[in-house]
């Protein structure tokens, strides 16, 4: 028993770690730039790290020897990162525009405008794949190559979510009118449905391995973040789920950002997908579907076996995957 | 094998089971639809007991929570554009001459 009784007296783990400095703030978002080694940047070209809308920023940088941002800092990468920050009541009137468009848009200028380069690498994680597949179609100029990790383009595929985004009686109106900003604890239900007996597995796996501190901590540190999301701006979250979901906008080249037109197709630059076969939030054939429409000369596709967040974060991860992004802006460069 | 490894190899057989089954039903328009419903049911009450609050509000002439929220995206509107307009100011060529 000593292991789970160490377990339930452990301090939370500390999340966030590798150390950056806030080199911008609007509203509530910030980016921030990670300080670089001490011997200095080895690459020009920065990198913007994208993460999804909902969910907290550091699941890029969650702990020390599992935190790509880390990693990246190491290689000799000039990396910034955005920090959605936590949307409050007067947010609901925020537009898809609003944080693509112009808050990405930002993110982009101010860290070429730091580093000195003329454009940056952008690396989209999730929705922040979407959102930056979009921008780079739409406002290519400062796009030197973009990484769709895990990123859904295409939206009608047969999992749970697309489903339940597309049954007739749900009234995404409606719930944007009754709470402003669509709280996280309705989309993490949703998550929680795509497999219900998740939270069983955890909690066997924790009995199973408690006495493994290396396991627990890694437990936690995703725990915590996983329990830490934020909710959605509700004029964003309506055009999101009518357009991309509903319309799968994005690949019928219907989809706008700020009145121009977003064609996939306009995408010139280095493009690498990384999806992953045992992802059930984002299946792995809707982000590979970006590969199929851009016009880039240099696309490359990473399928791996693996899960949306475990496959991205783990020390496998950072022996297989992490070198193979790296290898990729390096050549892109 | 020990007690724990039977038990974890049962669960586990157990727990793929339950979660394909329960994926299967949890897509069916069978549960979708009645739960669409009801959740746009409810949010449609809600806002329409927001809007009966606010209207209370309003007719003694206070400003009601989205009187206040405008107001405030206003602001952080505002914000952005002036940040617009510094990165405009910030990328114009420096001037040769003055008069």
């Amino acid at each position: 028993m000593n292991p789970l009784l160490r377990f339930m007296s452990r301090p939370p783990p500390a999340v966030g770690q590798t150390p950056a400095d806030v080199v911008h703030r609007e509203n509530k978002w910030r980016l921030l730039r990670y300080r670089p080694r001490p011997s200095g940047v080895s690459h020009p070209t920065p990198l913007l790290l994208v993460p999804s809308l909902i969910n907290r920023h550091y699941v890029l940088d969650l702990m020390p020897g599992k935190s790509l941002a880390e990693w990246l800092v190491a290689q000799g990468f000039d990396v910034f990162i955005i920090d959605w920050g936590t949307p409050e009541d007067e947010d609901r009137f925020v537009t898809f525009d609003d944080v693509c468009d112009r808050t990405l848009g930002r993110a982009l200028r101010v860290a070429c405008r730091l580093a000195g380069s003329e454009r940056a690498h952008v690396l989209g994680y999730c929705l922040g794949g979407t959102l930056a597949a979009i921008y780079s179609a739409a406002r290519p100029e400062r796009v030197a190559s973009l990484l769709a990790l895990a990123a859904p383009v295409g939206f009608h595929d047969d999992g749970m979510l697309s489903a339940w985004t597309r049954s007739k009686s749900f009234d995404v109106g409606a719930v944007v009118a009754a709470t402003g900003n669509v709280p996280w604890q309705l989309m993490q239900s949703a998550f929680h449905m795509l497999r219900p007996t998740l939270t069983l597995s955890k909690a066997v796996s924790v009995l199973d391995r408690a006495w493994d501190d290396e396991f627990m901590n890694g437990f936690l540190a995703l725990e915590t973040w996983g329990n830490d999301n934020v909710s959605f701006p509700g004029e964003c979250y309506r055009r999101y789920i009518e357009e991309l979901w509903r319309n799968d906008a994005l690949l019928a080249g219907t989809f706008t950002l700020s009145g121009t037109p977003v064609h996939l197709e306009d995408i010139r630059c280095p493009v690498l997908a990384v999806t992953f076969e045992h992802d059930n939030i984002v299946p792995w054939k809707s982000a590979a579907a970006l590969l199929s429409r851009v016009s880039s000369e240099v696309k490359q596709h990473i399928h791996l076996p693996g899960g949306h967040v475990g496959a991205v974060i783990s020390k496998k991860a950072a022996a297989t995957l992490w070198p193979q992004l790296a290898e990729f802006w390096r050549a892109a460069s | 094998m020990n007690p724990w490894e039977l038990y974890k190899k049962y669960f586990n057989a157990w727990e793929g089971a339950t979660a394909t089954y329960l994926e299967h039903w949890l897509k069916s328009p069978l549960v979708l639809e009645p739960a669409g419903a009801w959740l746009s049911a409810t949010m449609k009450l809600k806002a329409q007991a927001d809007q009966a609050t606010a209207s209370f509000w309003g007719n003694i002439g206070l400003p009601t929570k989205r009187d206040q929220e405008r107001a405030l995206h206003k602001l952080n509107q505002l914000e952005s554009k002036l940040l617009d307009l510094e990165e405009k100011l910030a990328d114009l060529p420096p001037s040769t001459g003055s008069r």
